[in-house]
Order: structure tokens, then sequence, then C-alpha cells
């Protein structure tokens, strides 16, 4: 996950790498879906998460569109 | 192996990061545990199998533990005297929320090449520009397929 400016840059640098646009986020929104992912990283008890409970954050964070959907290898970022 | 000595284990590296800003070394969480050099690597290469850890697994070296970095990377986060390096721009964000602490972000723009400053106060991002965006290049069920990348 990359830094941009502004979405002007990131479009630059889709078009200069050939790829396409995929899903952009305020330093806000990642910074609440960050809190939600992170918040408990450092416990001994964190053991991982299931992709029900990575939905759920998914869902708390406001991402809702397909991007943010299916079904990956074992989470466990 | 022992599901108990695998988290212990987690919780140590992770542990270990926080204190010194980098992972520790095989035969660092050998002495730790009191174990041989081989079982901590065994130890590594579970982390790793369960995602809980990636390792550059040529030299036995923790290269993410998410969301620190075990190598340096543009992204740095400045926490009570200490630096860390993030993996990507989300997990310049992650390292404070992990270590619920005030932090100063001292990033750079992927395409523009220009410095780009956030700080963490209190829980809430401060001094920051509206303008800026995170790009997630994948969708969820691809992030998996080449870590580095994503």
């Amino acid at each position: 996950m990359l830094l941009f400016r502004s979405e002007e840059w990131v479009d630059k640098w889709c078009k200069r790498n050939n790829l396409e646009r995929g899903e952009m986020l305020s330093i806000q929104q990642v910074w609440e879906l960050s809190k939600l992912w992170y918040g408990n990283r450092m416990s001994l008890e964190y053991h991982g998460r299931s992709m029900e409970q990575v939905a759920d954050i998914f869902k708390q964070a406001g991402l809702t569109a397909k991007f943010w959907h299916g079904q990956s290898k074992q989470e466990n970022r | 192996m022992d599901e108990g000595l695998v988290w212990q284990g987690r919780h140590f590296i992770y542990s270990h990061i926080a204190d010194t800003t980098r992972p520790p070394s095989v035969d660092e969480a050998a002495a730790h545990f009191g174990i041989s050099t081989e079982e901590a690597s065994e130890l590594y290469k579970e982390l790793h199998n369960r995602h809980a850890l990636f390792l550059n697994t040529d030299e036995m070296a923790i290269r993410m533990a998410n969301p620190f970095s075990g190598i340096p990377t543009n992204f740095k986060v400045h926490i009570n005297g200490k630096t860390y390096f993030a993996n990507c721009a989300w997990d310049m964000l992650g390292i404070p929320a992990a270590l619920h602490c005030d932090a100063i972000i001292d990033a750079i723009c992927t395409e523009s090449n220009e410095s780009v400053e956030i700080q963490i106060q209190d829980g809430n991002l401060r001094f920051t520009n509206d303008d800026l965006r995170i790009h997630f290049p994948l969708p969820f069920t691809q992030w998996y397929d080449d870590l580095v990348f994503t």
C-alpha cells in the first residue's frame, strides 16, 4: 500500500506503471482501519483472526465495496 | 510444535521490536527461551507458515512482522525517541495503532517523491493534509499472493 499526495498522483503512478487503479482511502480512513486491525497486535492473546473477523473489521471501518470482500489465505496481518 | 511456545515466540518477537525497533535474530530467540538455534529456527518457520510473520528464509531473518518492517523503508515512524520502519503506507499508521502511542510519521509520496509528515496525538490524526491518499492496488483476496508487492 503506497502513499500519494493526492488522487492525481495515484493516477499518474498507475498510468506510468500500466496498472489499474485499486481502492484509494484517506489517511483518516486508514487510521480508523489501523486501530481496528492492529490495536491488539502486541497482545500475547492475539493468534490471528478468522475471515469472519476480518469481514467485521472492514464493515466497522466502513469498507463495504466488493474489493474488501472474499476469501483469502489465512489472515494474520 | 508446542502451541504455547509458538504464541510466546510471536509475543517475544513483537515485544523485542517494540523495545529495540528491530526483530530479534534466531540466536536471540534461542537465548531468550533457552532452546537450541535449530529449535528457534523451527519456531520462526512455524510462525512464518502460520502467517504470523514473513521470513526471509534464506537468511532466517524476519522481513515483516506487520506492521513492523525488518528492513529500512520509506515509511519511518518516530515514537518516544525511537524510529521504527513500517512495511507500507497502511502499516505506518499501524505502528502507532499497535503501540497505542503518539507518533510522528515521516514518509514519501510514491510518485512525486515529496516528503509527507503525519502526526498522531492522543489517538487522533493531527497536522495532516486531507488530500493525502493511500492506494490499495490489490483486492483483499490477493493480498497474500505476493506480500512484498502488496
